[in-house]
């Protein structure tokens, strides 16, 4: 495994290097590629390292009416720790608790596990749940925002162009009238730590001070080529009444969740396996 | 009265232990030696391929590269149990780890590019990948190297064993069940990667090793019949060892291959694994099919019990094939048993092969025998702890087979899980249901999360096995002038904390403080003979072998102390650096008449007649110092060789193999997820006969470590194959369970005291996993009313199995 590596410091010369280099990735927690790289060396590669950038545009997380924002470089850890994050939204607290491992968590990055797109990223699921916003960043310094759901575009694709890097991620706030929330990340897999999700299960439910649903996001993992937001079956909720589910009401919400999923077989699972577990793990929510 | 145990029984760290952490600890990985060149190993594009012609001629040229090997290279003999396995092969490749070639250069990266540069036509056949497959008439031969004295052509070997008459047992029978069972491949995954360090001497024509083997006396004899050499002229260091777990006990081709490299280019050469090398290219836990017929009278005795095995032996021999050594000895002999007749084969395929690990069967004989017994209790409408309680084995009990019982802890450690678990209050054994749970959720009447709970229990050799010509070992011991102990031992340290109890042993007898004491284990110039690292066989045999050892020692100090205390008392206390004079005041009192645990541990002072005196004392040092540099001018040096009691078994595999035997039982609570098919380990309870807790910090991390290897076979560890290739050679995809999946432990030692033992110890390394798997699946069974019949209990085939109950809910949910 050899690449030549740029350690830019700020955004500025970041654009810079991306502007330059003809042939490279990015780098940020680089718990991903060092693993691709290694089955597929890549001849002449540069890695853009990311993880010297200072800005804090970049790396921090900022408060404001509208949400919460997180720069691209934002760890795993650092949402794991964060008490605001995981009272607003608990999904993504357990979408980034569930990762990996203590010593991962330290240095993957929410943008490393957006850029990857694999099917199975649990924060990409909890964030496609949240309905979140990538901000996007050219070499011209002109930004472009693009809802999540369209970020991810094919197995390990995303709508990043050539010359562009994904700078921020933007989760919009609750709605004003909502109180405890159903908010959560389910993972299934073998392990209960260095686990690839086998099938995951994203939702971020807000429902009124009489339990009555004004907003909702499911989103799945490992299911489909893409994490998929089921919005029929976040349609579906809207105006029920969430203590209230019947189960019937249950299983259509189930099947509607099942409906965006087209899981392969490979080595963890069959195809069969991850539709039987993600239709449970839907109703399950409601129990 | 025995005098109080001061160090042995006390959670001594291991003495490595703060290397190992703070990264100083050397591994075969960090051995670079000048000039050394760094080997890689060519190996076959196909499981089964006729070898047509290989080319090295451009990996020849290429720079850096000073040496490149093929079978028409060297002068070597076969390797394995059953010397079937070239080292380097020609003309076939049968199995997907085959060495077609072996390159030595500068640098790991122009190693790895010459083998790219070596070309090999292949013309590829079809293989064969099943036993059944292997076994039939028109299958082709596969191994080419075996003397044809079996009935079928890929058969590597077969045992057969018997005892009582089974078919008047079988007629006493009131109830018969008859299961088949497979067993996975599981691999030890260990975290450091196979390695090696050659060294060939062109002078002297001597080879220097770096080994990790487990076996270094074996392994030095079976390298010299392989590079045809005499064994004394290779000498054999182990690093320290990154796990073995079984795997290190076979000398494996890349060893020898290294050797060769170094001796065709008089350089050191090293070969370090990668990961997915060592998930392809070294051994596992064989895979099987046990067929189990077993019966039970109407009282609830077990009868008889008929087992058939087929083992896929993989393309080539190890010591896996041998397994059935061990097999036969639970089948026969754990539990009461009046008749036993077994047949083991093994076979030949395309697929890889075993090698031994932690158990040496007995998991895979545990699992089909315990899951058996829960059926037989369900067709009696026995309670499952009932049953083995009844039938369990017993002190002074001799089995079928030959082994003596002198302790058992097997019906004390039945005993105390099902009482530690509440057994009886958390199952109704009639139906599987649950009696009594705190939370609601947790009922098991139509709700997501089933609760189960699942007994097994074991037997393993727990006194060496006498298998090679000697089950011994080999002491020197010293002390120098400064009161230093140096334990020259013929046992290795592969991790298992071998080094610290020897150490805390001499300091208990020689009352040297344990930062004084040194154990040099790692030679073979240096240390004398020993069989080597498996059969849980280290503290127990290298332990008394020093015991010995220690003996001699205090003979010749107690006899200087009495010349310069001027005392002609027999009896010494040896404490804090000092040799205290045990003033006898009751000539006629018997000194030993309590001396139950070993002959060889701390001299008995019946302390009504023996006084100290703190104040009337002599160094230790200053004795060595008197024996060493006064007449008659003697050294503080003593040497031991300690053979267990053991015998060799006979041809029909009859006798007592080991010096003595340990038990264990665990009941294993688990909860199921009917959701996701996951089955979750709450609780596991262990007691396990120990004989005697030397070291309860050590003994706690084999018991953990090895449950949760137990815990990996049952539920997630399986190397996949398809075609004679190995689908998951990485950690993402080889489910092996981290420290998150630890599971609550609840550890309970039974202490039997056995006579063999040093300080009544018994060996305990295996023991821990050897139940856990056929516990976990008793539970899982328990829990959902479904049989388990083959491992790992994967999520799948929970929620296959669980579709294919109830088929109403598979149509609710595949619309």
């Amino acid at each position: 495994m050899e690449f030549n590596i740029i350690n830019p410091v700020s955004v500025k010369e970041l654009l810079g290097a991306v502007k330059k280099e003809k042939h490279f990735r990015f780098g940020a927690g680089c718990t991903d590629l060092l693993m691709e790289l290694r089955k597929k060396p890549d001849e002449g590669l540069t890695v853009i390292n990311l993880a010297q950038v200072k800005d804090n545009s970049f790396t921090g997380i900022k408060k404001s009416a509208k949400g919460i924002r997180m720069g691209a470089m934002f760890t795993a850890h650092q949402i794991v720790m964060n008490e605001e994050l995981k009272k607003t939204f608990p999904v993504l607290h357990d979408s980034a608790h569930n990762l990996a491992s203590t010593q991962i968590r330290q240095v993957a990055t929410v943008g490393g596990n957006l850029c990857t797109a694999s099917p199975s990223g649990d924060i990409a699921c909890a964030l496609v749940a949240l309905r979140a916003d990538c901000e996007l960043l050219n070499t011209t310094q002109k930004t472009r925002t693009v809802n999540i759901s369209t970020f991810f575009t094919g197995v390990r694709q995303t709508a990043l162009k050539p010359n562009e890097v994904l700078y921020g991620i933007s989760i919009p706030a609750n709605h004003k009238n909502t109180k405890n929330n159903y908010s959560g990340f389910i993972k299934v897999g073998t392990r209960r730590s260095m686990e690839c999700s086998v099938v995951s299960l994203a939702y971020h439910i807000q429902v009124n001070v009489e339990g009555k649903i004004l907003k909702a996001g499911v989103a799945i993992g490992a299911s489909a080529p893409t994490v998929r937001l089921a919005e029929s079956a976040c349609d579906f909720l809207i105006g029920k009444t969430f203590k209230n589910i019947t189960q019937k009401e249950k299983e259509e919400f189930a099947d509607k969740v099942l409906s965006y999923a087209s899981p392969i077989t490979d080595i963890r699972a069959t195809a069969w396996y991850r539709k039987e577990v993600l239709y449970n793990i839907s109703k399950s929510i409601f129990e | 009265m025995k005098p109080k145990l001061k160090v042995i029984g006390t959670s001594v760290p291991k003495q490595d232990a703060g290397m190992r952490v703070t990264g100083k600890a050397i591994y075969g990985h960090d051995i670079k030696l000048q000039g050394m060149l760094y080997g890689a190993i060519l190996r076959t594009e196909h499981p089964s391929a006729i070898i047509e012609s290989i080319d090295t001629s451009a990996a020849r040229k290429l720079e850096g590269v000073y040496c490149v090997i093929t079978a028409d290279d060297v002068d070597v003999n076969n390797i394995g149990y059953k010397r079937d396995h070239p080292i380097l092969k020609k003309g076939e490749a049968n199995c997907t780890r085959d060495e077609i070639a072996a390159v030595a250069a500068e640098t790991k990266e122009i190693a790895k590019q010459a083998l790219k540069l070596i070309k090999v036509k292949y013309k590829v056949r079809k293989g064969i990948y099943d036993v059944h497959e292997a076994l039939k008439e028109q299958a082709p031969q596969i191994n080419k190297f075996i003397s044809g004295k079996f009935s079928n052509k890929n058969i590597a070997e077969t045992f057969h064993y018997e005892h009582g008459n089974l078919e008047e047992e079988k007629k006493k029978s009131a109830h018969i069940v008859s299961r088949k069972f497979t067993l996975p491949r599981m691999t030890h995954a260990c975290m450091a990667t196979s390695n090696v360090t050659a060294s060939y001497n062109m002078l002297d024509k001597k080879l220097l090793l770096y080994s990790s083997t487990q076996v270094p006396f074996l392994y030095q004899r079976d390298m010299a019949h392989a590079l045809k050499m005499n064994p004394s002229d290779i000498r054999v260091i182990q690093p320290i060892i990154g796990g073995g777990f079984g795997s290190k006990l076979d000398i494996h081709p890349f060893e020898p291959i290294c050797a060769l490299l170094s001796i065709k280019t008089g350089k050191p050469v090293q070969i370090l694994y990668s990961r997915e090398e060592e998930f392809i290219a070294s051994p596992i836990r064989q895979p099987m099919e046990i067929e189990l017929t077993a019966g039970v009278d109407k009282d609830g005795n077990f009868t008889f019990r008929e087992i058939n095995i087929v083992k896929d032996n993989g393309a080539y021999t190890s010591w896996g094939a041998t397994t059935p050594f061990v097999i036969m000895q639970s089948f026969s002999s754990l539990y009461k048993l009046k008749a036993c007749r077994f047949n083991a084969t093994a076979v030949y395929t395309n697929n890889v092969f075993a090698g031994s690990f932690r158990g040496y069967g007995n998991p895979q004989a545990t699992f089909a025998l315990e899951r058996v017994i829960d059926l037989l209790a369900d067709k009696l409408g026995m309670d499952k702890a009932e049953i083995r309680l009844k039938n369990a084995n017993e002190k002074g009990e001799v089995t079928g087979q030959g082994l003596h019982y002198d302790t058992c802890g097997h019906k004390e450690c039945l005993d105390t899980v099902i009482k530690k678990s509440k057994y009886h209050s958390f199952r109704n054994s009639d139906n599987g249901t649950l009696r009594n749970t705190n939370k609601n959720e947790s009922t098991n009447n139509g709700s997501r999360f089933k609760k189960g709970i699942g007994l097994a229990s074991m037997l393993h050799v727990g006194g060496g096995a006498k298998i090679y010509r000697s089950d011994g070992c080999g002491t020197t011991i010293k002390i120098d002038p400064y009161g230093y102990c140096t334990i020259i031992t013929g046992s290795n340290e592969i991790g298992q904390g071998s080094e610290t109890v020897l150490a805390m042993m001499a300091s208990e007898e020689l009352g040297i403080d344990l930062k004084k004491i040194k154990v040099i284990n790692t030679d073979t110039d240096v240390k004398p003979w020993d069989v080597g690292v498996h059969a849980s066989r280290t503290s127990f045999v290298a332990g008394n072998s020093l015991l010995g050892a220690i003996k001699i020692l205090k003979e010749k100090l107690n006899k200087k102390a009495g010349e310069l205390l001027k005392s002609d008392d027999t009896a010494y206390e040896y404490e804090n650096g000092n040799i205290y004079p045990l003033r006898n005041t009751n000539i006629n009192e018997s000194t030993n008449t309590e001396n139950k645990a070993s002959k060889l541990t701390k001299e008995i002072a019946n302390t009504d007649s023996y006084i100290r005196n703190d104040s009337d004392f002599v160094k230790l040092d200053k004795v060595v110092r008197e024996m060493h540099f006064t007449e008659p001018n003697e050294l503080a040096v003593a040497n031991f060789f300690y053979e267990p009691s053991s015998k060799f078994q006979d041809k029909d595999f009859k006798g007592n193999v080991s010096g003595s035997y340990a038990f264990a039982a665990q009941a294993i609570e688990v909860e199921v997820d009917t959701y996701t098919g996951n089955v979750k380990v709450t609780d596991i309870y262990v007691a396990q006969d120990v004989g005697k807790v030397l070291n309860p910090l050590l003994l706690g991390g084999q018991i953990e470590g090895g449950i949760l290897q137990g815990v990996g076979y049952a539920l997630t560890e399986e190397l996949l194959m398809h075609e004679g290739k190995i689908l998951n050679p990485n950690f993402h995809n080889y489910k092996m369970l981290t420290a998150a999946d630890i599971p609550n432990i609840h550890f309970f030692p039974i202490e039997t005291n056995d006579k063999e033992g040093p300080y009544g110890a018994k060996g305990v390394g295996e023991a821990p996993l050897i139940p856990t798997a056929a516990a976990i699946a008793n539970a899982v069974c328990n829990a959902l009313g479904l049989e388990v019949i083959d491992l790992p209990i994967t999520p799948e085939k929970v929620m296959k199995a669980l579709a294919s109950k109830n088929t109403e809910t598979i149509q609710t949910k595949n619309k």
